[in-house]
């Protein structure tokens, strides 16, 4: 099966600097992709090449079957919702909506039921008439998804669009968004540097870091099991320490580390520099069992609700940290000895960082 | 609150001051003059001039020049704006001073300038004649296009300036944003970036209209006597004819249609901005 969107290659640079450094991402029709990744890592760049604002470097956009590289934007079915919105601030809510349709030679009648249709989706039916700089953000925020999604284009792309909400009505944002392309069908990528808003709306997620996608999976396997160090680092939170391999046994290591030999999945040649990590909620506190185990002096307790949070200091000041739902028994003072431990094939290993490496 | 109102309300007391006397009440003399006759109030001096076929034909000169002249700075003026609010760095700052220097040379030198420029054997001549349209040098000096040319070169910054400060302030999001809607370069132009720039030029057609209507010097020194148009017969009836009826007449009327044109193209544009 070929892909609905199929980026090949895309290069971009600016001057000197290289901004993508060649990108390949293929996505399904109906799919629902997020770029994910710091400020300045080339994902507006990337939005840009497809909606044909910008052109790319070296390398080819297809999109449906057709090679759409050089087409200019206006005739690529590509919708955009800009992180800065970009309503036309000398239209309405209803003109701004029907802009698209009314472009592109609809009829009166027939984009005026679109508008309509499209208005009520995203529940701002009875604003029709304002003008766009009387909205609130969020307001706004729809007036632009329905404008972008009034011309049924056959992608569409967000950017950040949810960036200068607040948090409460972000998350119903969210869920509301997912449930109106899901409705619609719609083909999106969605760009953010929000790993939760990643997590939680996405089919699959891209990993960008410097130009370049370095882990896309779905939510659950970024997560699980991050390709790169950045990837780990950047979605969810772990606890990272340096070691290096002295056994190296059918695809099992044994890493000596500062707080102790550790046991991890993986092959790697004994001598290998290499990174260990493990992600919070997959340690436990106190007990014994199998895996890897070690004694740590906890240092602070964080209640965060439905979930606690434990800080220990290992050896070499090396933070480790565990998330339980519920507190072990105990003295739970700080400084207090407590045993930790966590299975085997919940140790991430990746090939040691340059600068660890040197460290 | 009051308090600080009034404080602006007497801030502007200088300005009030300096205009009531500098301009409105001279303006109020006129207008009584030209309204004085012998025996009295009249309208004479109105029904005189109006009643003259030839200077209906004034009338319509000075309309038609004006209305070029206009014409032109904005056909030049505004891809020039647009180019100023894109340069960045040097080239903006380039761009901006030569449009601004010039302001600082009179506009005797500058019509001097021009008889230069546009005379049989001057360069403009030369261009013209090496497109090979011609047959012969068309004449430009002493005529209508000249002065045309050459009014419009002087005001063109009037209609510049006033572009470039709306155009810089639109978003280069929103012709974008009307891309991706499907929009070809043409409909994002009069349906987002022209409708937007709108009051510029609305401020651009304003300044370059009352500037042109009113010229006095340049039509003088580009085209001549046999050129009459309201503000030349204005001039010519105060310092040479020494009729102040005549001339405050022709004065008040002048001050009239150029409100009128203003004040009507505002409300044309405005409208057709709505409409778009
Ligand atoms: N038009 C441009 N000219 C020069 N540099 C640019 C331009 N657009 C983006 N960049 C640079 O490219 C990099 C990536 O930008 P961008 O794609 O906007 O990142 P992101 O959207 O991930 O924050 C940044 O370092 C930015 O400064
Ligand atoms: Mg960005």
């Amino acid at each position: 099966m070929t892909a609905f969107l199929d980026i090949a290659g895309a290069e971009k640079g600016f001057g000197a600097t290289r901004v993508l450094g060649g990108v390949d991402l293929a996505v399904a029709r109906g799919e629902f992709v997020s770029l994910l990744g710091p400020s300045g890592c080339g994902k507006t760049t990337l939005l840009r090449i497809v909606a044909g604002l910008l052109r790319p470097d070296r390398g080819h956009v297809r999109l449906d079957g057709e090679d759409i590289t050089r087409r200019p934007p206006h005739k690529r079915d590509v919708g955009v919702v800009f992180q800065s919105y970009a309503l036309f601030p000398h239209l309405n809510v209803a003109e701004n909506v029907a802009f698209g349709l009314r472009a592109q030679g609809t009829g009166k009648a027939e984009s005026a039921a679109a508008v309509d249709r499209f208005l009520t989706l995203v529940q701002l039916g009875h604003l029709a008439d304002r003008p766009v700089s009387a909205l609130s953000g969020g307001q706004q925020q729809r007036v632009a998804v329905a404008r972008a999604l009034a011309v049924r284009p056959k992608l569409l792309l967000l950017d950040e669009p949810f960036s200068a909400l607040d948090r409460k009505l972000r998350e119903g944002m969210q869920i509301e968004l997912r449930r109106l392309l899901r409705e619609l069908g719609t083909t999106a990528i969605f760009v953010t540097h929000d790993q939760e808003e990643a997590l939680t709306m996405s089919d699959r997620i891209a990993v960008m870091h410097g130009g370049a996608i370095e882990h896309l999976g779905t939510p659950e396997e970024v997560y699980s099991r991050p390709a790169t160090p950045f990837a780990l680092e950047f979605v969810g939170l772990s606890s990272r320490l340096p070691g290096r391999v002295v056994e190296s046994m059918n695809g099992l290591l044994m890493v000596e580390t500062p707080l102790g030999r550790l046991r991890a999945p993986g092959s790697f040649l004994p001598g290998s520099p290499v990174l260990l990590a493990v992600r919070p909620e997959r340690i436990r506190v106190g007990g014994t069992g199998e895996g890897n185990a070690v004694l740590a002096p906890l240092t602070d307790v964080v209640f965060q609700g439905a979930r606690v949070q434990m800080h220990f200091a290992g050896a070499d000041g090396l933070p480790l940290l565990a998330e339980v739902s519920e507190l072990p028994s105990g003295h739970l003072r700080p400084g207090a000895e407590l045993p930790l431990h966590w299975a085997v094939r919940d140790m991430l290993v990746y090939p040691a960082p340059d600068r660890a490496a040197v460290a | 609150m009051t308090k600080r109102v009034d404080l602006f309300a007497l801030s502007a007391l200088p300005a009030v001051l300096y205009l009531l006397v500098i301009y409105a009440v001279p303006l109020l003399m006129l207008l009584t003059r030209s309204v004085t006759g012998a025996e009295g109030l009249t309208l004479a001096p109105y029904t005189a001039f109006l009643s003259d076929a030839f200077n209906w034909q004034i009338i319509a000169n000075t309309l038609r020049v004006a209305g070029l002249v206009t014409l032109t700075c904005l056909v030049i003026g505004y891809p020039v704006a647009f180019a100023l609010s894109w340069a960045r760095g040097l080239a903006q700052a380039v761009l901006l001073l030569s449009i601004i220097l010039p302001l600082s040379v009179g506009v005797v030198v500058k019509a001097f300038a021009w008889q230069i420029v546009l005379k049989r054997d001057g360069v403009v001549t030369a261009a013209l004649m090496a497109t090979g349209l011609f047959e012969e040098p068309p004449r430009l000096l002493f005529t209508e296009t000249g002065l045309v040319l050459g009014a419009a070169n002087v005001f063109l910054p009037f209609m510049i300036l006033p572009i470039y400060s709306v155009a810089k302030l639109v978003d280069p999001r929103l012709t974008e944003a009307g891309a991706t809607l499907g929009a070809t370069p043409w409909k994002r132009f009069a349906r987002i970036t022209w409708p937007l720039t709108l009051p510029g030029v609305i401020s651009g057609i304003a300044f370059t209209f009352s500037l042109s209507v009113s010229m006095y010097v340049i039509p003088s020194l580009l085209i001549g006597d046999r050129f009459q148009t309201l503000a030349t017969l204005t001039g010519r009836s105060f310092l040479l004819m020494r009729n102040e009826a005549l001339g405050s007449a022709t004065a008040v009327l002048l001050l009239a249609l150029a409100v009128a044109v203003v004040v009507g193209s505002t409300w044309f544009a405005r409208r057709l901005g709505r409409a778009a």
